[in-house]
């Protein structure tokens, strides 16, 4: 087994595995701890209502906006990129649309007769690009700014490093950089996307779940007292 | 032997200055270079003198040589090879027997340390016998003759990488010259075949600068192997569209869409298919319908199935995925189970 | 609690000449409580910490990015830019001790010793970080982009610091004094009813006390009841004015609750459940609470939970019952005709939801309420909230945060700058006469006090 195999096999599949095992178990070991039925009377009964924190937190008020305008930019910027980067590359699409016949015996065409939009190569490569430049200039940041540097611990600096493999090895392999056969760095692109599924339960990385959770949570909470979303 | 300059050479062959020049223009933009560089190349080539070439065939198929005659007669491509001295190619020489082996060592010696050797074919590290030449083997034939080379030149994937004798599972030990000879500069000019042109392309520029072209890392002239077929595939659009063939007798394939999903290793291959062409610049497989199957890079024969798509994945079954969603359950429950036991306990302390 | 029971001493060891209540500043402080040994101090901490984790709090846990963006939000980071006022950073041993202890995969963090054990030297040190630079104002709570509520969290690891014995010296101090006394500033039930009856004659205002059946009971904070009367006097007048069936009850008339802010759960149960008690003692259907946002949140939102049961009850801050008033055509006032700011209480406004009744009341006074910038929601803590006042040693750095406040009210060109909370008040007073500044604060209870339109009867 060479190492495409290995990366594209059993690396996959068991990255996949532990991937899902973590989410669960991090997951439900929060969300099925006790509650406390709060018995004070609502200002507001329709609490539900305060879920509009969800969208309403993904851009600070503009009170705050001022020291915080740096985070927010360079956080979207990663994020987007990184997010169409990964859904919409032509290769990774049928990357997906693979496991997806693996898995249900079928894809979203044969589900929906719909095809799965994709992005030109050029296009990727630049949100690729930018992503990477957001990546540095936020761990420059984390490490320059004096509050970041404090509050950072190994989590902050590994979860970053895994974000950022994927990345740098996807466009490595896109271009066909430092002189390796494509196998070997589509191999280490597949390896660097499989560290980042095996640590994501793990780390922070999980904010991408618990972000809804914690903020559908605040917004109840204070939407029930009326207090200030 | 004698060696006439090459143009006068060519001359003598009816090859008039217009052709020439085409030639010289059509070689250069192959090899990357400026069109104002054209006259250089020309001039360059008109008084280079015609080297001493010797070509060493081990494992092979005849295919690299055939390749090459398989130019038309007339081009100009297989005149400047005739234009080169090619003083011993066992399969196109007359001479047989002694009096082939003869020549070789002949014009070895005449040009030691300056003739230039090319070699088709892996060579056996196994039994000596797998492969040998009037008695001698590969081995020894190959180390002999590299010492007094300028250069190598490893036409065909056989010698650049090893090829389909070096192939899972390699049962005589076939390896690339590269393996062998450390101390010379080796060109590897691979494909399964190499186009025509581009060998040819690569002599060219030998003759004319006198060096060695620019090399990728796998030792490939960057002028012919600098990008991949799917950089410059006529049908690459449709990948950017999201338009494929999934299968060969499918709309998508009558439409002439991308060939991704049958699995061709254009976007993993370099070579210069795409814009020569095979067959005095007619088609290439693509164009014929069929995916390429990267016979120029390393390894081509053991990359799994030629219609397996690159992106193909081995995720498991939905039943694997099953377990996975109830262990993560249980697990879940369980550390929740075990806090909020804690929390009992902490609340009797 | 030995050795931290200041000894009685002359002259009283509550501080009422100064601009704001508290105990005098100890000569020695006694920074910790109890006798207990180091390891059982953060035993008992972490268990309390883990006893009071639900859902909610394991999230927000489990949802840091580490981003700083809450520093921005934090008064005390603002003025300092020191780096350890980061809100999040001031939960860290406790961050650690949910991981260890109890987060899904605490036993994976325990076998490998990822998150040492904390110490208590650490949670000694944290302790100026959770009470002297912390009034759980929960500003950042609305910065944070994960939506955590980080004020709720320092709320949670100050019942482990408690628990632990690891509290400012003051706030231990009145606390105790609020269990053995009954109010934690001195305003006894003997106190009160002589001030009640000294200030009903001086005032010519009919003051009801323990009356047996009432509608409305009314409640104050130690902070009034010993430094600013006049706010007993205006519930009065108020009361008598809107013509409600009232009383204060000598069971029940201290809303203040420093078990809240020290994180003494027992305590702030037991003085919530005094108030709780005597309005059902005398059938209330209405319990106004003072001009007190911690009261507010005491009550108004942890009563129940308390108590157990739904309140049989409404509990409503001041400013909201005079909105009810103004609303309802009972509240006749003079216009002032004059330019107000309003100081949003924390505690009232962002996190307890009223924040249109103290307005409401403003335009019914006839004042052109220019707003600060920010405001509502977003406007910056006084810097006296969650106990911080009472703490002697976070003095210096209170005044700094307080110099927000000033250049806040004075961009606003103002004239009267208002509020309805008392400890903002004192706050107010003390930074006052600390930069010898022109302003003062008004209580927006005080100020409709005035302002009643008696009819000639």
């Amino acid at each position: 087994m060479n190492l495409l195999d290995f990366a594209r096999g059993p690396a996959l599949q068991w990255s996949l595995v532990i991937f899902v095992v973590g989410v669960l178990w991090r997951l439900l070991g929060m969300l099925l701890l006790r509650t406390r039925k709060d018995l004070s009377k609502p200002r507001r009964d329709a609490a539900w209502k305060g879920l509009r924190l969800i969208a309403l937190r993904s851009w600070p008020r503009k009170e705050f906006l001022g020291g915080t305008a740096f985070g927010e930019v360079m956080g979207y910027a990663f994020h987007i990129g990184f997010l169409l980067a990964l859904f919409f590359y032509v290769p990774h699409v049928l990357f997906f649309a693979d496991i997806s016949r693996g898995l249900l015996g079928t894809d979203l065409h044969g589900l929906t007769g719909l095809h799965w939009p994709t992005l030109p190569n050029g296009v990727v490569t630049l949100l690729s690009a930018i992503s990477i430049a957001a990546l540095v200039a936020v761990l420059i940041h984390r490490i320059v700014n004096p509050v970041k540097r404090l509050i950072s611990n190994f989590d902050d600096y590994f979860s970053w490093l895994v974000t950022l493999g994927p990345l740098v090895t996807g466009m490595a392999a896109f271009a066909h950089l430092g002189g390796w056969p494509y196998e070997r760095l589509l191999a280490v692109h597949l390896l660097a996307a499989e560290l980042l599924l095996v640590w994501f339960p793990f780390g922070k990385l999980m904010h991408a779940f618990t972000i809804f959770v914690a903020r559908g949570s605040t917004g109840m909470l204070f939407e029930r007292k009326g207090a200030s979303l | 032997m004698s060696s006439p300059l090459l143009g006068e050479f060519l001359r003598s062959r009816g090859v008039t200055r217009r052709d020439f020049l085409q030639f010289c223009t059509t070689t250069a933009a192959l090899m990357g270079l400026s069109p104002a560089l054209v006259p250089r190349v020309a001039a360059a080539l008109a008084q280079a003198r015609r080297p001493s070439v010797i070509w060493l065939p081990f494992q092979e198929c005849t295919g690299c040589t055939e390749s090459i005659t398989r130019a038309h007669g007339s081009t100009l491509e297989s005149l400047i090879f005739q234009g080169i001295s090619l003083d011993y190619q066992h399969t196109l020489q007359a001479a047989a027997g002694d009096a082939a082996e003869r020549a070789r060592e002949t014009a070895m010696q005449e040009n030691w340390g300056r003739y230039l050797l090319i070699v088709d074919g892996s060579i056996p590290t196994g039994n000596k016998g797998f492969s040998s030449i009037a008695g001698r083997d590969n081995l020894s034939l190959l180390q002999e003759a590299a010492r007094g080379a300028a250069a190598i030149v490893a036409l065909g994937s056989c010698a650049a990488f090893g090829g389909i004798p070096g192939a899972n599972p390699n049962p005589t030990g076939a390896v690339p010259v590269s393996a062998i000879v450390k101390d010379k500069p080796i060109i590897n000019v691979s494909g399964c075949p190499p186009i025509p042109v581009v060998i040819t392309g690569v002599l060219t520029q030998y003759l004319t600068f006198g060096k060695l072209p620019e090399l990728d890392a796998l030792g490939r002239p960057r002028s012919f192997y600098g990008q991949t077929i799917h950089d410059r595939c006529y049908r690459r659009p449709f990948y950017e569209r999201g338009q494929f063939a999934d299968s060969f007798d499918d709309e998508g394939a009558r439409q002439g869409w991308c060939l991704y999903k049958l699995g061709c290793r254009g976007p993993t291959t370099h070579n210069a298919c795409a814009t020569v062409k095979w067959n005095d610049g007619t088609s290439f497989p693509i164009e014929a319908g069929h995916g390429c199957i990267g016979c120029s890079e390393p390894g081509f024969w053991d990359k799994g199935g030629f219609y397996q798509p690159l992106s193909t994945g081995q995720w498991g079954s939905a039943r694997t995925l099953g377990v996975a969603v109830g262990v993560g359950t249980a697990l879940g429950v369980a550390s929740a189970a075990l806090a909020r036991k804690r929390q009992k306990d902490a609340e009797g302390a | 609690m030995t050795g931290t029971t200041p000894t009685t001493r002359e002259p009283d060891p509550l501080e009422f000449d100064k601009p704001r209540v508290s105990i005098r500043k100890p000569e020695h402080r006694f920074d910790s409580q109890g006798e207990a040994p180091d390891a059982a101090r953060v035993e008992r901490a972490m268990n309390s910490f883990v006893r009071d984790f639900g859902r909610t709090a394991a999230v927000y846990m489990e949802s840091c990015i580490h981003c700083g963006m809450c520093a921005e939000a934090c008064h005390f980071y603002e003025v300092t830019q020191d780096p350890k006022y980061t809100p999040i950073w001031k939960l860290e041993p406790f961050k650690q001790a949910y991981k260890r202890e109890y987060g899904p995969f605490a036993f994976v963090y325990r076998a490998l010793n990822l998150k040492p054990k904390v110490t208590v030297d650490e949670l000694q040190q944290w302790q100026h970080l959770l009470y002297d630079s912390c009034t759980v104002c929960g500003r950042c709570s609305l910065m944070c982009p994960m939506g955590i509520d980080i004020a709720s969290l320092v709320s949670q690891a100050r019942h482990g610091m408690f628990k632990a014995g690891l509290v400012p010296h003051e706030l231990a101090a009145v606390t105790e004094r609020a269990r053995r006394e009954g109010s934690p500033l001195g305003a006894t039930p003997k106190v009160f009813a002589d001030r009640c009856e000294w200030l009903s004659d001086e005032h010519e205002v009919e003051i009801t006390i323990d009356k047996p059946r009432a509608d409305v009971l009314c409640a104050m904070s130690s902070i009034e009841i010993m430094k600013y009367p006049d706010s007993v006097v205006a519930t009065a007048r108020i009361m008598r004015h809107v013509g409600a069936d009232w009383t204060f009850r000598l069971d029940g008339y201290e809303a203040t609750n420093f078990g809240l802010l020290t994180g003494d759960a027992a305590a702030q149960k037991e003085l919530t459940l005094k108030i709780i008690h005597a309005a059902v003692a005398c059938g209330a259907s209405v319990v106004v609470l003072p001009e007190c946002g911690h009261a507010y949140t005491a009550l108004r939102w942890m009563g129940a939970n308390m108590y157990g049961k739904p309140l049989p009850f409404r509990v409503l801050h001041i400013a909201e019952f005079l909105a009810e008033q103004v609303r309802a055509g009972k509240l006749r006032l003079r216009k002032l005709g004059k330019s107000a700011t309003f100081h949003d209480p924390c505690q009232l406004v962002r996190r307890g939801g009223a924040i249109e009744a103290p307005r409401e009341v403003l335009q019914a006074l006839g004042v052109e309420l220019r707003e600060m910038y920010p405001t509502k929601g977003a406007n910056w803590c006084c810097g006296g909230g969650g106990g911080v006042v009472a703490i002697h040693r976070a003095d210096e750095l209170r005044h700094k945060v307080f110099k927000i406040k000033m250049e806040q009210i004075e961009e606003t060109g103002a004239e009267l700058p208002v509020t309805s909370c008392a400890n903002c008040r004192q706050t107010f007073d003390d930074g006052q006469a600390h930069f010898k500044w022109d302003k003062t604060m008004h209580s927006l209870l005080e100020l409709v006090a005035d302002n009643l339109v008696e009819d000639a009867q």
